[in-house]
């Protein structure tokens, strides 16, 4: 008896760690990200970001004089210590637990006496997020000769610009999902089977060699460049798999339930909208979260069809590539400016989380 | 009581509307004499020569007309191009619409692919607009623009490098210089190092860095997908220094296939010799050999600004300033100097790449704005911002924001030879793929030299 409670501990113990190592794992860049998006440029060239934990590091103390008549090849004496030019250039223990390091080169050189001592980076800015949010300030020449400031974009447009395309390309494509659902679970008409495989069937469509062909059609219809177009995009992309994962839910759902309503009249309509609605809120809600989170880190959809001759519509994605600049140079607001497109996922995610979490078994049941 | 109400209100409102509508014809006319005055010209008054289609744009003729522009430069470049277009647009009420990619190359294809060019298109590599050139949906610039325009304000070898395929593909808007060694100037200045004139002189003075404990080169050629495009450079400038400018055109841009030099040849392989005895010499290189291939090319500059540098050196184009650390000043932190010649018998060449802009529609306010690039009043707030060096002969050195800059123009205003990045000139397949690649490969020690050219070399398009 008592083993088995044990065996049962141990048992328990090895799960939850096991999962703890794995949160660890799957948090620590997220971690690193946040950290790097609060040093500046110059710290997060120099050292990682695992250097702001306090650790025992080799800090200057003191300074030294290069010795004269040194030379690379032969061996120097510093203090009592000798050992080679690279050696010293490398950092050489003393003994006493100090460590010279010799810093430039024989000409302009000098020695640093180390000692070790608890360490932590301090140094920490918001200077990033400044830079994302409000835009970062150029300083133009204009013919006169005067110099005028220039304030580059922010992120507002662009982050109106990927609401207007993320709600309504989640909200078009479930609603169309749900009623398609619906009649592959329970409307009985001709094909249906083999309607129903061809919508799964373009799962295994990639989406990128459909690209081009729908820019055609979109440019010859005057759409590309619109919300609308985008929308469109998604909404076909998303369709497959939004309806198969519905279906498997709907199709669930208790034969007994449908039939009373039938027996007392209720039209397909009625069902759906006072049945099965109500009843697949968490397959709902996990799509919603699917898709919303798709469309809102996309990029290459709305480089093509948002993004080439029109820069009003950009996404927050689109602008935050273009924040690098045109050589990358930059490369150090990225990580400001991810958290802050990290916002509205977060909240989406964990606002619908607790039907994501039953609606993950949507279609695990019944395939 | 109340109906007399209403027939108040109504009597009201039937003499309001009366009012208006008495109003209303005087209102109309008294626009019209103002709108005659701006029919005047709002240009610089020093323009010359300009198109039918530009005059008639400074004359306010396509107000509230857009065009469109797509091109690679994003965030600070974007700000300048616009800033410098912004006087242009308010002289002609033209609206110059820019969109800038990080996926320039890819996102272009797709658009004119699917009938959605922008009107104006900035292409960084001629190599690309070549394709478009072939496919024909470049619009032929040769009776465009103003042909005597264009040979007063470009010198001939810019406008040669616009012909392709037998039209005239685009006018170049930007440039930059690609010679110039970067070095610590108060460092190297305290240490007595002296600016090398020569090639050898520059190896004594790597050698006497080296012997005096340190690393002389800073080099780095990570640059992700396009890792290994510094070490084309590096390529192209010992090419232009040790064979004749025949031989580089041949084997960059050769105008007749059979006449092609190809990697395999003794020219090339000995200037990627003379590179490798550079790059591969022993001590040479901060962080050694190994670490070229994995520096990222803007960081590979930085350990020259540590105090004392940790390197010496660092050859690239004007624009890695941009990545030099906040806070250092040209000519005071850090300065340049001409990366020397190898063989006088090649003189002083200078190699530069540039922008060139090719227009996809023909509308008269397109053609407008494309003769409008072609001056260089297009360039000048930009040159004065810095980042940008101006083609253009009436753009004045006064212009330019820094003396490097303005002391590079100048340079190449007087080199005796001025190419283009011949990576940029090279079909796609090879100059912006296998010569990068098979470069990136040598210098990491996966291949040696004869296997790395002749790959990069099979890379070359047959046809």
């Amino acid at each position: 008896m008592q083993s088995k409670k044990q065996q049962k501990l141990v048992g328990q113990l090895l799960v939850n760690g096991i999962l703890l190592l794995i949160c660890i794992a799957w948090t620590v860049p997220t971690l690193g990200l946040l950290v790097s998006s609060i040093r500046d440029r110059e710290d997060i060239q120099s050292s990682g970001w695992w250097t702001i934990i306090p650790h025992r590091g080799w800090v200057q103390v003191s300074e030294l004089p290069i010795p004269e008549n040194a030379s690379v090849d032969s061996e120097i004496t510093i203090e009592g210590v000798t050992a080679t030019y690279d050696e010293f250039r490398a950092g050489v223990d003393t003994g006493d637990g100090r460590q010279f390091v010799w810093i430039g080169n024989l000409r302009n050189g000098h020695i640093q006496v180390k000692d070790r001592q608890w360490t932590a980076g301090s140094n920490f800015t918001l200077e990033n997020y400044g830079q994302v949010l409000v835009g970062k300030e150029y300083t133009i020449r204009n013919a006169d000769g005067s110099t005028s400031t220039v304030q580059g974009d922010d992120l507002s447009a662009s982050f109106l610009n990927s609401l207007t395309v993320t709600v309504p390309a989640t909200v078009i494509p479930i609603l169309i999902a749900a009623f398609a659902a619906y009649g592959f679970a329970w409307m009985k008409f001709p094909g249906r089977r083999i309607l129903f495989i061809i919508v799964v069937a373009l799962l295994v469509v990639p989406l990128q060699i459909a690209l081009i062909p729908i820019l055609r059609d979109y440019v010859k219809l005057n759409l590309n460049g619109t919300f609308l177009a985008i929308w469109l995009a998604h909404t076909g992309f998303g369709l497959p798999l939004a309806t198969y994962l519905l279906y498997n839910y709907i199709s669930t759902i208790p034969r007994d339930i449908l039939e009373s309503a039938f027996i007392d009249g209720a039209s397909h309509f009625t069902i759906f909208t006072r049945l099965i609605l109500p009843l697949s809120v968490p397959a709902l809600a996990s799509f919603a979260i699917f898709q919303f989170l798709w469309v809102w880190n996309d990029y290459l959809v709305a480089l093509i069809f948002l993004g080439v001759t029109s820069g009003n519509v950009q996404v927050l994605t689109q602008r935050i590539a273009g924040m690098v600049g045109s050589r990358g140079a930059d490369w150090h607001l990225l990580t400001a400016a991810a958290f802050i497109s990290m916002v509205v996922p977060l909240v989406v995610f964990f606002s619908l989380q607790r039907y994501f979490v039953r609606g993950l078994m949507a279609g695990s049941v019944k395939g | 009581m109340s109906s007399k109400k209403r027939v108040v209100v109504f009597a009201l409102l039937a003499a309001l509307v009366l009012v208006m509508v008495a109003c209303a014809p005087k209102a109309t006319p008294t626009p019209e004499p103002v709108a005659e005055p701006e029919a005047e010209f709002m240009c610089p008054s020093d323009w010359e020569m300009l198109t039918p289609e530009l005059e008639a744009a400074c004359m306010g003729e396509y107000d509230g007309m857009v065009v469109t522009m797509t091109g690679p430069f994003t965030d600070e470049d974007e700000v300048k191009f616009n800033e410098s277009v912004a006087e242009f647009e308010e002289w002609t009420g033209i609206d110059i619409q820019y969109t800038g990619t990080k996926e320039f190359e890819t996102i272009i294809t797709a658009a004119v692919q699917g009938g959605d060019a922008p009107d104006i298109a900035d292409f960084p590599q001629p190599g690309l607009l070549l394709n478009f050139v072939k496919s024909g949906d470049v619009v032929d610039l040769t009776d465009v623009m103003n042909q005597d325009w264009l040979k007063k304000n470009y010198k001939q070898a810019w406008l040669d490098m616009a012909q392709m395929e037998g039209i005239q593909a685009g006018v170049w808007a930007r440039y930059n210089g690609k010679s110039q060694v970067w070095y610590p100037q108060p460092a190297f200045d305290d240490a007595g190092y002296e600016v090398p004139e020569t090639w050898d002189e520059m190896l004594a003075l790597s050698d006497q860095i080296v012997a005096d404990g340190d690393t002389p080169w800073c080099i780095g050629i990570e640059s992700g997908a396009a890792t290994g495009w510094p070490a084309t450079d590096w390529m192209e400038e010992i090419m232009l220094r040790t064979t004749s400018l025949e031989n580089y055109d041949n084997w960059s841009f050769p105008a007749d296939p059979a006449d092609r030099l190809p990697f395999t040849s003794p020219e090339v392989k000995n200037a990627a010799q003379v590179m490798s005895d550079l790059w591969l010499h022993e001590g040479y290189v901060y962080g050694g050999t190994a670490a070229i291939a994995d520096t990222f090319f803007g960081d590979a500059p930085l350990p020259m600004f540590d105090d004392p540098p940790k390197c010496w050196l660092h050859k690239q184009g004007n624009f890695i300033t941009s990545f030099f650390p906040e806070g250092t000043v040209a000519g005071e932190d850090y300065d340049f100097f001409y990366l020397p010649p190898i063989d006088e018998e090649y003189g002083k060449p200078y190699l530069i790449a540039g922008d060139i802009y090719a227009m996809f529609d023909d509308r008269p306010e397109v053609r407008a704005v494309m003769d409008f690039f072609s001056r260089g009043e297009s360039l000048r707030t930009w040159l004065g911002s810095g980042g940008a060096l101006s083609p253009h002969n009436d753009a004045e050195l006064s212009w330019y924001g820094d003396d490097i800059e303005r002391g590079i123009a100048g340079l190449v205003n007087d080199a005796d030879s001025v190419r283009f990045d011949g990576s940029d000139l090279m079909p796609g397949a090879v100059g912006s793929g296998s010569f990068w690649k098979g470069m990136t490969d040598y210098f990491s020690g996966t291949v040696d030299l004869d296997t790395a050219l002749s790959e990069i070399d099979a890379a070359w398009p047959s046809d």
